[in-house]
């Protein structure tokens, strides 16, 4: 189901670096609070907090999913106030951006000093919420991938590369 | 919602959604004019399946196969060209089963 891959593991580094001197040149003396979205957003938070070269702080946060409950509710809450801090939301993949922005907003509610956007995937192709990303890796067609955290139906989070998967999960 | 009468099940399954993202959308609330006759008087309009006034975007679903979405693109394109101030989406089938692909792994 999958084939070469889109992005491989030097490129991914190499967005990962990039990313990470931007964050440490636009945060230093800031000490950023870099919040993961769960679950597929850990691997790249793993790496990017080790490609900044200035002190910062790591959190996560979870959303349950459509079909639990009847609404779009916060499940795992971060554990380190946001009020006063300067946020960098790691999130694996914007697709619709509704989840992102349902999560900016419950943020933002609670007065951080500043909220900024990071992803490893954009996908623009369905955007209704046009939330503002200040960093991302890579822009992606309307595939779905696998691999470097991203699964599908539990599979290939383990991969090193990213790869498109043939089909869509049902 | 369920007193919309829906035109296809695509539709309620995607209101369905915005609910549970509590976002605001409106069923078929507008109709725009789309071509003229010689006179001036508008013979065709085109109306979007949602509005979403948080994002002033409307939504056209459609769950025709891709090669017999034409029309609905005509209509699409004409709405962007005869008002270009009109956000317009047009979500095709592949695109609703994909949006809710992702929002079962987790919100999308």
């Amino acid at each position: 189901m999958i084939g070469e891959p889109l992005f491989d593991a030097r490129s991914i580094a190499d967005r990962v670096a990039a990313i990470g001197a931007a964050i440490s040149n636009d945060y230093a003396d800031r000490l950023p609070l870099m919040v993961g979205l769960l679950g597929a957003a850990a691997t790249f938070l793993a790496d990017l907090v080790r490609a900044v070269t200035i002190p910062c702080h790591v959190d996560f946060i979870s959303v349950n999913r459509y079909g639990d409950g009847d609404g779009i509710v916060i499940e795992k809450d971060v554990a380190i106030p946001v009020e006063g801090r300067h946020v960098i939301l790691v999130d694996d993949t914007v697709d619709t951006g509704l989840t992102l922005q349902y999560v900016v907003k419950r943020l933002l509610e609670r007065t951080p000093a500043s909220l900024a956007v990071c992803t490893l995937l954009d996908r623009p192709h369905r955007r209704i919420a046009d939330v503002e990303i200040k960093y991302r890796a890579f822009e992606v067609p309307d595939v779905f991938v696998v691999g470097y955290g991203l699964d599908y139906l539990g599979r290939y989070r383990e991969l090193p590369a990213l790869y498109a998967h043939g089909t869509w999960p049902a | 919602m369920s007193r919309v009468p829906f035109a296809h099940a695509s539709e309620a399954e995607l209101a369905r959604l915005f609910d549970f993202y509590r976002i605001e959308w409106q069923y078929e609330p507008r109709s725009f004019p789309i071509a003229w006759n010689d006179r001036g008087r508008a013979v065709e309009f085109f109306t979007p399946d949602f509005y979403l006034p948080e994002y002033d975007l409307y939504i056209e679903v459609t769950v025709a196969k891709p090669a017999r979405n034409t029309r609905k693109n005509r209509k699409v394109r004409l709405l962007r060209s005869h008002h270009p101030c009109v956000n317009v989406k047009l979500f095709t089938r592949r695109d609703v089963e994909r949006v809710f692909s992702r929002s079962m792994k987790r919100a999308s």
